[in-house]
């Protein structure tokens, strides 16, 4: 069955530049439509691998993912059941993984949140940052299998592998989000569950507002600076066109306040998550127009005491394969009592008394 | 070996020492900041870059403190 194959000997900038002859795998597009590439997946992972050789400063600004990736690891505690195997699709720096081996912030003297969680697969096409903390402690703790993947886009598993697929901060970087799903949806079991947390519509409005009126002023245009992000209305369709059932999706803001503009970018190059829009601008902002964005960043949305505030808006979505024996939701009007009278029915108390 | 300044390190520190020309700006820009166009703040911007250039040269000891206490 299995065959032998030389592509583990070639370098890895090479490797990425040969096609993938011997690899069919599910994926769908939109009939008729063309397929639009939005972000270069080479920047991509240009930036991402330089980002994490310089372990200190990756390891510094890893405080959005922790947190995000702290919550998304809540999200799979509230599901009361066992998973054998797991998908960390986009891993980044296995903060998932760092996370799930911490305990639950609500219940500190439970152990580790892992516990219902057999192995862990951590995907992500960058191999340095994916490697970056194999050789701290949390990895004893936790089975935890890393696999450097070709693409983003592509997921080199079999149909029906995983118990769940975790998605912690990545998915924001994909061109071709409906195929991803749907392949996340492919690879699961049935009734299994997809959490993923992404980077959504207004995250950086600040940056990107200021940026935009200092080149408009300097330069008399905009250019592209920020990613074109999904909106919380989109996921719900798209995780519904992947195939997945009972949908659930929320949103999350994380406002993170920065001294000036200039340590905000070199935080988000430092992630790896610097402008990687194909169309964007080939070489850095020019200086005038950094200065000018400084300036009206501040005065726009700038706080009292002199910092600037970013906001980050999360969007969760948990979706489920389908299966038979799912359970599914009751058909209208089919309710047996009023959820108004369940919820008024501890008010009433307080209210005599305020 | 003593670490490499950043040009984005240097940019910041300089633009962190012209605040009033940064505020100035950024009040003439936000003043009508839905009909934006090119050189709509040309002035104030001058005066901020002029302020960010002269506080980004490298600092020259010319008659330094010590010098002219001796004179006096």
């Amino acid at each position: 069955m299995t065959t032998f194959s030389i592509r583990a000997f070639i370098p890895p900038l090479t490797r990425r530049c040969l096609p993938l002859q011997a690899t069919r795998r599910y994926a769908v597009q939109a009939p008729g439509a063309p397929m639009l590439e939005i972000f270069s997946g080479q920047q991509k992972w240009m930036q991402k691998e330089r980002a994490a050789s310089d372990t200190e400063t990756s390891r510094s600004v890893d405080y959005l993912r922790d947190e995000v990736a702290s919550r998304l690891c809540e999200r799979v505690l509230d599901i009361n059941r066992h998973f054998p195997r797991v998908l960390d699709l986009g891993a980044n720096a296995c903060n998932i993984s760092r996370m799930l081996t911490l305990p639950s912030e609500e219940t500190p003297d439970k152990g580790p949140r892992s516990k219902r969680i057999g192995t862990i697969t951590a995907a992500d096409p960058s191999e340095t940052l994916l490697h970056r903390d194999a050789d701290l402690p949390f990895n004893k703790e936790i089975n935890i299998v890393r696999d450097v993947l070709t693409t983003s886009e592509l997921l080199p598993y079999e149909a029906n592998t995983f118990d769940a697929v975790l998605s912690s901060l990545s998915l924001h970087w994909i061109n071709d989000l409906p195929s991803v799903l749907a392949q996340v949806n492919n690879i699961l079991k049935p009734d299994s569950p997809f959490i993923g947390v992404m980077m959504g519509g207004d995250s950086l409005y600040e940056l990107r507002t200021a940026l935009q009126l200092a080149e408009l002023d300097r330069r008399g245009g905009v250019s592209t600076h920020t990613s074109p992000l999904a909106d919380v209305k989109d996921i719900g369709g798209l995780l519904q066109k992947a195939g997945f059932n009972l949908l659930t999706v929320d949103i999350d803001d994380i406002v993170v306040d920065f001294p000036d503009t200039f340590s905000l970018m070199k935080d988000l190059q430092a992630m790896g998550e610097s402008n990687a829009v194909l169309a964007r601008e080939k070489g850095g902002i020019h200086r005038d127009v950094l200065l000018a964005a400084e300036s009206i960043y501040k005065e726009l949305h700038g706080n009292e005491d002199g910092t600037l505030p970013a906001t980050f808006r999360l969007i969760y979505m948990i979706g489920w394969k389908p299966s038979a024996s799912q359970a599914k939701p009751l058909e209208r009007g089919t309710g047996m009592f009023s959820i108004k009278d369940y919820l008024e029915k501890d008010k009433k108390p307080g209210e005599g008394k305020e | 070996m003593p670490a490499r300044t950043r040009p984005i390190d240097k940019l910041a520190t300089a633009a962190a020492k012209c605040s009033t020309e940064s505020s100035v700006y950024g009040k003439c820009i936000f003043a009508d900041y839905n009909n934006v166009r090119k050189d709509m703040c040309a002035t104030e911007f001058l005066k901020l870059k002029e302020c960010y250039l002269v506080r980004s040269l490298p600092k020259i000891e010319w008659g330094s403190a010590d010098q002219s206490t001796e004179g006096v």
